[in-house]
């Protein structure tokens, strides 16, 4: 066993363990943090795949963007945990059966033997050399060859900007806010209003 | 790489769509509450100056642009010129109910318009990343439609399952994307094509991602066991983002199953045919025995939807240009009847009153016996009824499939619409023979009455002169 | 290439081996531990725990948040772009300004909705 496949082995197993933690832990903030470090393991078995930009972004995006929000609706939504796990084991079983048919069909369909990897002698990729960039070769076509899909995500981008806001802003009349502008244009006669009146007699 | 070589001109129709619905989003913002009316003339004047660019633009010829991505063929021009009238025709309808609730808001026509753009970039896919790129735009501006009226809980909870449905049913297709590229290397839906063609013997890895993507778009489309989102999303929603949903994005739909299985896939027809009889035959099943059982009308129409789903996918299923011209003709009707469908639910609705009961619709004949009329063509082309053109619909997709010698099958689909005339015609019952509950008179604005009816009465005229679409749909796949 | 990242993989496992072993030397090994639950309990000023520690959060707080992942998804296009600048000449510049464009039209609208403000 090389060494590339201890390491992918090792992210694997992580990545193995820490999705089942995702699934099964009780606290839904401690299902997050598993996520976190599923995220992890997946950038880390990218990186054997020399996709070092999917890697950097996996980790850029997800862990450090998309994993907060995850955790915000976290907290947003107050669930109710045992609530939710009440039909746990009930489905449990069935849950299992589900998953050891698909697990069979997956072996038996997209097994190395349906891609050709089973043949002794089968070439792996060649390993680029240390100044290979895959950052550089995805620019390449990303803004030249796919130049229309690039400009279809912006327009997806534009469209969750306009979902968000329209979905959850609300304008809140009640709240009050400051005006600086108007504090200081105040007058001393829009603030200010003098009385003339008698003084009152002392007692 | 030069802009040349892009070949982008045959794709302006999408280029000033895009360019328009970026202008109304910013003159939107811009606008005081009372002039909202600016943001519907401008959404409405730009579908109708890109419904004139597809028709100038129109030609036979089947140019490909964007390095392979983007494609441009007679298939596509009628659809796009179809899916553009239709939400022009939804905007009409959209104005009075969006003001009666107070939701008459820029970001519906924004959204609207760019759903419709994820429309023809799907319509016009040549690759499976635009295909699904287009899905995604067409889906996301989907989700946040359905929830658009904010303070509606049902809407709120159609979009949640519409979302989460949705996302996995996306997954499904990507996984099956991803499957296919495995075994052929390329996502270009001609190179897949060429890349299946010179197969010898069948490829496992090959079938089994076709099954994905199958899953994938019988989700998008609804079609029995994976129509579970169709009934709750089209009864939670505002009734005119239903109208949307139900109308448009079949038309997509029905285009995406031709760019993926017919183009894409073609060489594994074998193997699909079979897939698409079992969804056919289900969803011609549940969705008209259910259907039957429904006391709100938005309910019954998407079970409706459903079965009319199964008919679109028995014309697919013959795998053959006949087949394919029947299914089109099918998709292109049924998107106007069930339009003109939804158009008499908002007809009949006023602020705070859905009329989405199948009660609400007793007595429509002494209200208006004009309108009742319409709703009577329009669910006798539903069920099939001559000489209405969904009976010339019903009439292409069997013959199809007695052609290929599936006269079980068109026995069974058969057997389905007649159960289904039922619940199509106790509405008429309803309409023609119950005295009404309430008197209120249907106060809507005159485009949409003008609109409405120009609907009902194009299902009656197709019924009668039905050559000239068909011949249509007929010269596309020659 | 991959020998290049071989220092982050040795960095990732000293980390690891560094946090496990204080964590297990402080924690459980040198460490005198006889918990008990009034010692496990959460201390909230000698009272006893009113309500959960997990609060709700405003919604606001999720708008910002995604509108941040949105424009750091953006940030994401521009970093291979940057590398390739001189291989893709003025078609990138004009690729990644009608990208950029898309993107502006939405801030602008976030701007004058008032995303942006707290209130």
């Amino acid at each position: 066993m090389s060494f590339t496949e201890i390491v992918f082995y090792a992210f694997s197993a992580i990545m193995v363990v820490a999705a089942l933690g995702v699934i099964s832990a009780r606290n839904p903030v401690h299902s997050a943090l598993s996520l976190v470090l599923t995220f992890f393991a997946t950038a880390a078995i990218w990186m054997l795949l020399e996709a070092e930009f999917l890697a950097i972004t996996l980790v850029l995006v997800y862990v450090g963007a998309v994993m907060v929000l995850f955790l915000f609706v976290v907290m947003m939504l107050d669930i109710n945990i045992t609530q939710m796990r009440a039909g746990f084991m009930r489905f449990l079983p069935f849950g299992i059966l589900v998953a050891l048919i698909l697990a069979v069909q997956m072996i038996l369909v997209v097994g190395p033997a349906n891609f050709g990897l089973d043949v002794a002698g089968f070439a792996s990729p060649v390993e680029h050399a240390a100044d290979y960039s895959n950052t550089k070769e995805l620019g390449r076509v990303l803004y030249t060859d796919y130049v229309f899909p690039f400009e279809i995500a912006a327009v997806i981008l534009l469209v969750a900007i306009v979902a968000a806001i329209s979905l959850t802003m609300r304008r809140r009349p009640q709240t009050k806010y400051q005006t600086p502008g108007k504090q200081v244009m105040v007058k001393k006669e829009d603030r200010l209003r003098i009385i003339k009146m008698q003084t009152e007699e002392k007692q | 790489m030069t802009l040349e070589m892009l070949n982008y001109a045959i794709a302006w129709p999408e280029i000033f769509l895009l360019i328009m619905a970026s202008l109304v989003l910013v003159v939107d913002v811009f606008l005081p509450d009372e002039k909202r009316n600016v943001t519907y003339v401008i959404s409405q004047l730009s579908l109708i100056v890109t419904m004139a660019m597809i028709v100038m633009m129109s030609s036979n010829e089947r140019i490909i642009a964007f390095n392979g991505v983007f494609v441009n063929d007679a298939f596509a021009n009628v659809l796009k010129l179809f899916v553009v009238g239709i939400v022009a025709m939804v905007f009409v309808y959209s104005r009075r109910y969006l003001i009666e609730r107070n939701i008459f808001k820029g970001e519906f026509y924004v959204l609207g318009l760019f759903g419709l753009l994820g429309m023809m970039v799907m319509i016009s896919a040549h690759h499976f990343l635009s295909l699904y790129l287009g899905l995604e735009l067409l889906s996301l501006s989907l989700y946040a439609m359905v929830a658009f009226h904010r303070d509606n809980a049902n809407a709120s909870e159609a979009a949640m399952k519409y979302f989460v449905l949705g996302a996995i049913a996306s997954g499904m297709l990507l996984y099956g994307m991803s499957m296919v590229y495995g075994m052929t290397g390329t996502l270009n839906i001609e190179e897949v094509a060429k890349a299946i063609s010179q197969q010898q013997e069948m490829n496992i890895v090959l079938v089994f991602g076709l099954v994905f993507m199958l899953i994938g778009v019988a989700f998008k489309l609804g079609a029995v066991p994976f129509h579970m989102w169709i009934p709750d999303v089209y009864q939670g929603a505002p009734t005119i983002v239903t109208s949307y949903i139900a109308t448009a994005p079949k038309i997509a739909g029905f285009a995406m199953v031709m760019r993926l299985l017919v183009e894409g896939m073609g060489g594994l027809h074998a193997d699909w045919q079979l897939m698409l009889v079992i969804l056919s035959v289900l969803s011609m099943a549940i969705g008209n025995v259910v259907a039957i059982a429904q006391t709100n009308l938005k309910r019954m129409l998407a079970y409706s939807t459903i079965s009319h789903v199964g008919f679109i996918m028995l014309g697919i299923l013959s795998a053959n240009n006949a087949g394919y011209s029947a299914a089109m003709f099918y998709t292109l009707t049924y998107a106007l009847m069930s339009l003109g469908a939804f158009g008499i639910i908002m007809l009949l609705a006023r602020a705070g009153f859905e009329a989405d009961n199948l009660s609400d619709l007793k007595g429509l004949n002494q209200r208006s016996p004009w309108f009742a009329f319409m709703m009577l063509i329009l669910m006798f082309s539903m069920a099939g009824v001559p000489p209405t053109v969904g009976f010339w619909a019903k009439l292409a997709v069997l013959k199809a499939v007695i052609d290929i010698n599936m006269l079980w099958l068109a026995l069974v689909a058969v057997f389905f619409s007649i159960i289904g005339v039922f619940y199509y015609l106790r509405i008429i019952k309803l309409m023609y023979f119950d005295d009404a509950e309430e008197n209120a008179p249907l106060h809507n604005g005159r485009d949409m009455q003008v609109a409405l009816s120009a609907n009902g009465l194009a299902i009656l005229a197709l019924g009668i002169y039905p050559s000239s679409l068909m011949a249509l749909c007929i010269a596309v796949f020659s | 290439m991959l020998e290049n990242y071989l220092p982050v993989l040795i960095f990732m496992c000293v980390g690891l081996i560094t946090g496990l072993v204080m964590i297990l030397l402080g924690g459980f090994i040198l460490a005198p531990r006889k918990p008990n639950a009034e010692k496990n309990s959460p201390y909230e000023c000698g009272f006893e725990a009113f309500e959960d520690a997990r609060l709700k959060f405003d919604i606001r707080y999720y708008l910002v948040a995604i509108l941040f992942i949105i424009f750091d998804l953006e940030i994401a296009f521009l970093f291979p772009w940057a590398i390739v600048l001189e291989d893709i000449g003025i078609f990138g510049i004009t690729a990644m300004g009608i990208f950029l464009g898309i993107l502006v039209i939405g801030f602008i609208y976030e701007w004058k909705k008032g995303a942006l403000e707290w209130e």
